[in-house]
């Protein structure tokens, strides 16, 4: 199909998001071109301002648009806990939950040998040197269910067991609301193993 | 259980059929390269969600459609269940009950089959690879639990033997990853072993009294797990584990140095031996036969008792690689109770009562031409 460079230019970015194919994509341009001029501007500003201002704190790997972020230096939070997690949109997961009141830190990834990505590759040294300085009794290893996030906080207790720090391993089992019945047997295989007492 | 009825939606070089089936016996008479085999495969695909002629689905959507589709309606358990597998571009669905099923394990088993092809000779002399296969099949139709930990047993082995062949480069030399990768290997490598154990005890059970009347008293068929570390039935699965530990350790250096994962089920074999010999490598191409064929007649047994109904039974042109004795055993051992599919080219090779009372339908090009049973 020909279309004017401007707007090929535009459906090819547009391609590049997740998610997006070639007939999304030219809907989408061509959306854009009947927006205000104004929204347009915003729309580009938004996308190059979270680029540009945004980087990955310091401390804990998050996500932050000032270094050290929020909740590294939010007083009020327990020093004596942290959640490790793969990805920042775990943390603003576990942020929904709002029970959580320890410190967060983001591996920004799992360990994946297949992949190239070793355990130098995370963000795991960090998380070793705050152990040592901070105050944490506990680890808890929140890191997805799938074979690379086990065998990666599988690595972590291992590094951390000579410090003997407490590290957990958050639990499988059935959804809440969820119905035993429609529950796939792996699953309740796995709550059954991780039952405990009342 | 029994299949009711089948139709299929541009599938390879069918565009629309629809056909009722007898609960009984079903023959499909063709030329070849009618699309008989088609039709078999169609049955296969609805229970297992692939083929087991080629591992790229794309194949079985017809050659200038969209989308190919297998319907089917089962009759098991006094209710008759609709089952569904679509394939498109965008990869393949399968419906239970209207229901789109999302994992494997979930969706397997909805339709229980055993297939008997001349490729199933295979099992007995074809590579190691066949007969691992055959085992899997199995026990993940009657156990879902199994399909879940040989999956993740392949994910582990993948990141191990990536890790072995870094380890092998020196690009890194942390052993800490290669521990873990072991101890999940052995887990899961355990659990997969304890099955396949359990599984070939029933089969045995089975297999060995019908071998044993299909040679007329003759043959004495033995079947035995070959594996490279010293394991055994009688263990349980901490056992096992604790033994693949014990030999990882052990195997560590050799591993490291070939970049690659020695031990485990993923390479270990099945041995059928006939009155004290390998029948892979001695036995007559007669006892190679009659050895798979006892498998599978074994099979159905073991289905029956374990999942309370018979498997539908698939005989892709084989019936004519039987003798005469070997034929009316097969025929004689499902008569009324397992609904069976029997292709073939020519119906007078077969002399059978069973072969009488079937329905009988002719394929012509992609096309149902003739069918002489009742029409419904």
């Amino acid at each position: 199909m020909y279309y004017p460079e401007p707007i090929s230019k535009l459906v090819d970015s547009f391609t590049k998001l997740p998610g997006i194919g070639p007939k999304t994509a030219v809907r989408l341009a061509f959306f854009v071109l009947s927006m205000e001029e104004d929204d347009v501007l915003e729309f580009g500003k938004a996308l190059v301002n979270a680029k540009r201002e945004l980087t990955h704190c310091s401390n804990c790997g998050h996500i932050t648009d000032k270094d050290p972020c929020n909740i590294c230096t939010d007083p009020n939070r327990d020093n004596t806990l942290i959640c490790v997690v793969q990805d920042p949109k775990d943390v603003i997961a576990m942020e929904k939950m709002k029970d959580f009141q320890g410190r967060y830190h983001v591996l920004n990834g799992a360990i994946s040998p297949m992949d190239g990505i070793g355990p130098e590759d995370i963000n795991v040294t960090s998380l070793i040197e705050r152990l040592k300085d901070e105050e944490v009794e506990e680890l808890i290893l929140a890191t997805n269910p799938t074979v690379e996030g086990e065998a990666t906080a599988m690595y972590i207790s291992r590094l951390v067991r000579p410090s003997g720090i407490r590290t957990t391993r958050i639990a499988h089992g059935l959804p809440v609301g969820g119905d035993l019945e429609y529950a796939d047997e792996v699953t309740l295989s796995k709550a059954l193993e991780g039952r405990r007492d009342l | 259980m029994y299949i009711e009825e089948l139709s299929l939606v541009n599938y390879r070089n069918y565009d629309r059929l629809t056909i009722h089936f007898d609960h009984k016996v079903n023959v499909i008479l063709g030329e070849n390269a009618q699309g008989k085999t088609n039709l078999m495969e169609a049955i296969y695909v609805l229970g297992f969600t692939k083929s087991h002629r080629t591992p790229r689905d794309k194949e079985l959507i017809q050659w200038d459609a969209e989308y190919g589709k297998i319907k089917g309606r089962v009759f098991k358990k006094n209710r008759s269940l609709p089952l569904e597998v679509i394939f498109s571009s965008k990869g393949k669905k399968a419906k239970f009950n209207h229901i789109e099923q999302k994992r494997l394990s979930d969706y397997i088993g909805s339709l229980n089959i055993v297939m008997f092809a001349p490729e199933d000779l295979n099992l007995v002399k074809g590579s190691p690879q066949e007969r691992r296969r055959f085992i899997d099949m199995e026990i993940g139709q009657i156990e879902p639990v199994y399909i879940y930990h040989l999956n993740q047993y392949q994910k582990i082995l993948k990141q191990r033997n990536a890790l072995l062949k870094d380890l092998q480069r020196r690009r890194t030399k942390d052993t800490t990853m290669l521990q873990i990768y072991t101890e999940q290997l052995a887990e899961h490598g355990a659990a997969i072993l304890f099955r396949r154990f359990r599984f070939l005890k029933k089969l045995r059970e089975w297999a060995v009294p019908i071998h044993l009347q299909i040679s007329r008293d003759q043959e004495n068929l033995k079947i035995d797990y070959l594996s490279k570390v010293d394991v055994s039935e009688s263990m349980d699965m901490e056992k096992m584990r604790d033994t693949y530990l014990t030999e990882f350790n052990r195997k560590e250096e050799s591993e490291i140095e070939r970049g690659t994962t020695l031990i485990g089920p993923h390479r270990d074999d099945l041995v059928f031996t006939v009155n004290d010999r390998n029948v892979q490598h001695f036995g007559s191409q007669g006892q190679q036969r009659t050895t798979a064929l006892s498998l599978k007649l074994a099979e159905i047994e073991l289905i029956y008792q374990e999942v309370g109904d018979y498997p539908v039974l698939l005989l892709d042109d084989v019936l004519s690689e039987l003798d005469d004795y070997r034929q009316s055993h097969l025929l004689n051992a499902i008569q009324g109770k397992v609904q069976t599919f029997v292709t073939t080219t020519n119906i007078d090779g077969i002399a059978h009562e069973t072969i009488r009372e079937a329905e009988i339908f002719t394929i012509h090009e992609g096309k149902l031409v003739e069918n002489n049973g009742l029409d419904r």
